[in-house]
């Protein structure tokens, strides 16, 4: 809501560390609202962070080994830990005790290397473990199942072929986020797509040259995709369409990357990489084992290089962008969390009424009748004329911003990927709209998990006096 | 308690200055008198006394209504808060523990804490649950004078004599910020529906809008005559903010284009910090309470007068609006000491 009163040109990347937690943390996710942050720990617990006191609000004390990736469910209610204790923790932080209970535990066995909730429901969850495989967990009493993703195999002609063709490790899943389909990332450089309903395998796609698979981000829209692999360079793809790849067998083809992002002096490897709520920047976190550095691209501007923030001596482990600010939070070895933001200059001009800060000096024009002598009354007439238009004190206009209104449905159309693409954006949000209808989206939408708008709140914890050790 | 009342008459006082422009009437033509024509046609407020509360010994300074509408909290310079039944003004408890008088108090959003702000330079927090106080807040360097809740309930905003507004972490009572925000003393300081604004008016006659996150200065309101400012809040959507001063005048501020969109008078206030407040239940209007011991209500829109409700017998420094329902509290200075309760039923 003060977008607008500070200056709207102004939405830019981050540029300078804001504030540091001290969270011990490893790893650090917003939630959706962007109002919290997750730190998980390398001792096992974790914690929520309350981004408008800046302190910790929750102890989610579970894992007896360290936390390996964190997720939030849609509406922040849950909160999902995974850990090398072989578990995943769901956390449900409506409820009333505290410290929280765990609301689920899935246990698998064998260390557990990432868990994501699916986009639309927290019920189902996708799981990746240390020995290479993918399982979706459905948690819905109707459905309640755990589906092991296997990678379809080609029968290939030659006798040999069965043979020398090996089953390669999955070494990244993560939903993308519309929630219809599941990206696994492999040993093999490839790209496997599966459906998340029917969990068949619908795609592969061979990225030449970037041997292990090691991350995946997707822009808000879904359509960009962005992977870190082996070859310590960051590919940026526009995702083809997988509609009626379920009728038509297996989509198996070649992505080639938009962009390619890397840093040709160093040759640095990412630890992770995210994009900004618009998708027009994408952040990079470099694995410099002793600097702190973040890599900004402006992908609206053909994925120039634009910046490279330093955050000190703390080698970087982790970063995630705000989802809906131009901040960023990067996690340090040492367990800092440093909340990154672009700042805006202090405008003293602001201090007094009807004034105005200008750059340079202005020639003032003086108005015909400026200083003529008017009539109170007909003064007063006329302000009372002007008052006369009605105002509106109650409804809540949706935002100005079409990126955020368009998200409330969950369906965002990709502008830039949609004209990079050829695909004018006007059918990009066709598509959004008959998705509502979409068997996958009906089928996610089953047995809703209670977490809506509305529908909980952060209580506020009084007594909190571990809060004051940070 | 509920004390029948002998029906004042709610005829509007025709010597009172109406906006008016030339063609338009003045006088409302709907005036309350004729009540089946006005249940009829719905065509104003006809709001009625319903309760009298008394139990506070010294002047009244804020009446405030629960989120969820079911109590009604006040505070007075007796330094006591009572908590009343709003639907049937009983007095439900009565929470002691300030040395000085109270000037404000607020509810969080959750309706389970309510904080105050008194003389004795403290904001306590009592949990209306355990009715005990939960937290003290100690910052301020002279009398604390207005307070507020965010949306979330996490933070405090609070202005005083020492001519700070400051931000506090309630969970931890700690402050987060002091903002040098004004040269005289902060008079009302409240956030806006998303929390990201904060806006703080004073006797130095300035209306100041901040960044919440940033404690930034974004924008200063400020009328030609620069008025002492007594009260602001945002308006339901805040797109607009409501700014009371003592030159008799309620202002409607359009603060992204720094222009009065509206303004409301007929009321007295010269010497008080009284609040104005928006109806939005059964129709769009302003209501403010008068030194002049009435209440009035205004038309949203035109700016007349709809309704005066008379019964105190001091000057009405405190008012406010049922969230739900079409209740309106008011209370009063040292030779009145009575909360009402009027319902529009």
């Amino acid at each position: 809501m003060n977008e607008s009163l500070i200056n709207p040109f102004n939405l830019s990347h981050p540029t300078t560390v804001q504030t540091s937690l001290f969270a011990g943390a490893q790893i650090a996710r917003f939630d959706p609202t962007g109002r919290f942050i997750a730190a998980g720990r390398a001792i096992g617990s974790a914690d929520i962070w309350d981004l408008e006191t800046r302190a910790p609000i929750r102890w989610l004390d579970g894992h007896v080994r360290g936390v390996t990736s964190i997720d939030w469910s849609r509406n922040s209610r849950y909160v999902l830990t995974s850990s090398k204790d072989w578990n995943v923790l769901v956390w449900d932080l409506a409820s009333a005790c505290d410290p929280p209970q765990r609301h689920c535990t899935i246990r698998f066995d064998a260390p557990v290397i990432s868990a994501s909730f699916h986009p639309r429901n927290s019920q189902i969850v996708l799981a990746l473990l240390s020995t290479g495989e993918a399982y979706l967990c459905d948690l819905r009493k109707t459905e309640r199942s755990r589906i092991e993703l296997v990678e379809l195999m080609e029968e290939s002609d030659d006798e040999q072929g069965q043979s020398t063709r090996t089953r390669s490790f999955m070494t990244v899943a993560r939903f993308e986020p519309s929630g219809k389909y599941i990206f696994i990332g492999t040993t093999a450089g490839s790209l496997l797509v599966f459906n998340s309903r029917t969990k068949a395998m619908i795609a592969r796609h061979k990225i030449s040259g970037a041997g292990i698979m090691k991350g995946l981000d997707f822009a808000k829209s879904g359509r960009r995709l962005v992977t870190n692999s082996s070859d310590r360079t960051l590919r940026q793809f526009i995702l083809p369409s997988y509609a009626g790849c379920e009728e038509n067998g297996l989509l198996d083809q070649e992505l080639e990357p938009t962009h390619r992002f890397n840093d040709p002096i160093n040759k640095t490897a990412w630890h992770a990489m995210s994009y900004s709520p618009d998708g027009e920047w994408l952040a990079g976190g470099a694995a410099d084992p002793a600097a702190h550095k973040v890599y900004i691209w402006d992908i609206s501007n053909d994925g120039q290089f634009a910046s490279a923030l330093d955050g000190g001596r703390e080698p970087l482990l982790h970063l995630h962008w705000h989802p809906k600010k131009s901040c960023i939070a990067s996690t340090t070895n040492q367990g800092s969390i440093l909340i990154w933001h672009c700042p805006n200059p202090e405008r003293w001009g602001a201090f007094a009424g009807g004034f105005e800060e200008v750059d340079e000096n202005v020639e003032y024009d003086e108005r015909e009748d400026e200083f003529d002598i008017e009539d109170e009354e007909i003064l007063f007439e006329r302000k009372m004329k002007a008052e006369e238009e009605e105002v509106d004190i109650d409804t809540l206009a949706a935002s100005s911003d079409p990126n955020a209104s368009a998200l409330v449905n969950g369906n965002v159309m990709d502008v830039i990927g949609g004209s990079t693409n050829g695909t004018p954006a006007s059918t990009v949000a066709v598509v959004g709209i008959m998705g509502d209808k979409d068997p996958d989206i009906l089928w996610a939408d089953e047995e809703p998990d209670g977490d809506d708008p509305g529908e909980w709140r952060m209580r506020i914890v009084m007594d909190n006096e571990a809060a004051d050790y940070y | 308690m509920d004390i029948e009342l002998d029906r004042k008459q709610d005829v509007l006082p025709r010597d009172v200055a109406l906006p008016g422009v030339k063609g338009m009437p003045t006088v409302p033509e709907h005036l309350p008198g004729s009540q089946e024509q006005l249940t009829a046609h719905r065509s104003g407020p006809s709001y009625r006394a319903r309760y009298i509360l008394s139990g506070h010994s010294l002047s009244i300074s804020s009446v405030k209504f629960s989120p969820d509408g079911s109590l009604l909290a006040s505070s007075a310079a007796d330094k006591l808060i009572k908590l009343w039944d709003a639907y049937s003004g009983e007095l439900v408890h009565t929470f002691e523990g300030h040395t000085e008088g109270i000037s404000d108090i607020a509810w969080a959003s959750d309706g389970e804490y309510l904080a105050s702000a008194s003389d004795d330079k403290t904001i306590m927090i009592w949990s209306i649950e355990s009715r005990a106080t939960v937290k003290t807040l100690i910052g301020h360097t002279n009398f604390v004078f207005c307070v507020n809740y965010n949306p979330n309930s996490n933070l405090l905003v609070s202005g005083g004599f020492d001519e700070t507004v400051r931000v506090w972490d309630i969970a931890r009572g700690k402050p987060l910020k002091v903002l040098p925000a004004h040269s005289d003393p902060v008079t009302a300081v409240s956030f806006n529906g998303d929390g990201t604004l904060v806006v703080s008016c004073a006797m130095d006659g300035l209306i100041r809008i901040w960044d919440a996150d940033s404690g930034q200065c974004l924008k200063t309101l400020v009328d030609d005559d620069n008025p002492i400012c007594s009260h602001v809040q945002f308006s339901p959507n805040s797109k607009f903010v409501l700014a009371s001063t003592q030159d008799s005048t309620i202002r409607l501020w359009n603060y992204q284009t720094s222009r009065c969109v509206k303004t409301y008078t007929g009321h007295t206030n010269r010497t008080y910090c009284i609040p104005a407040c928006f109806v939005t239940t059964i129709g769009k209007y302003i209501v403010s309470g008068s030194e002049d011991a009435k209440i009035y209500i205004w038309d949203l829109q035109t700016r007349q007068i709809l309704q005066v409700l008379e019964g105190h017998r001091d000057a009405v420094l405190a008012v406010d609006t049922h969230p739900t329902r079409n209740i309106i509290a008011s209370a009063s200075m040292e030779k009145d000491l009575t909360i009402r309760l009027w319902c529009d039923d």
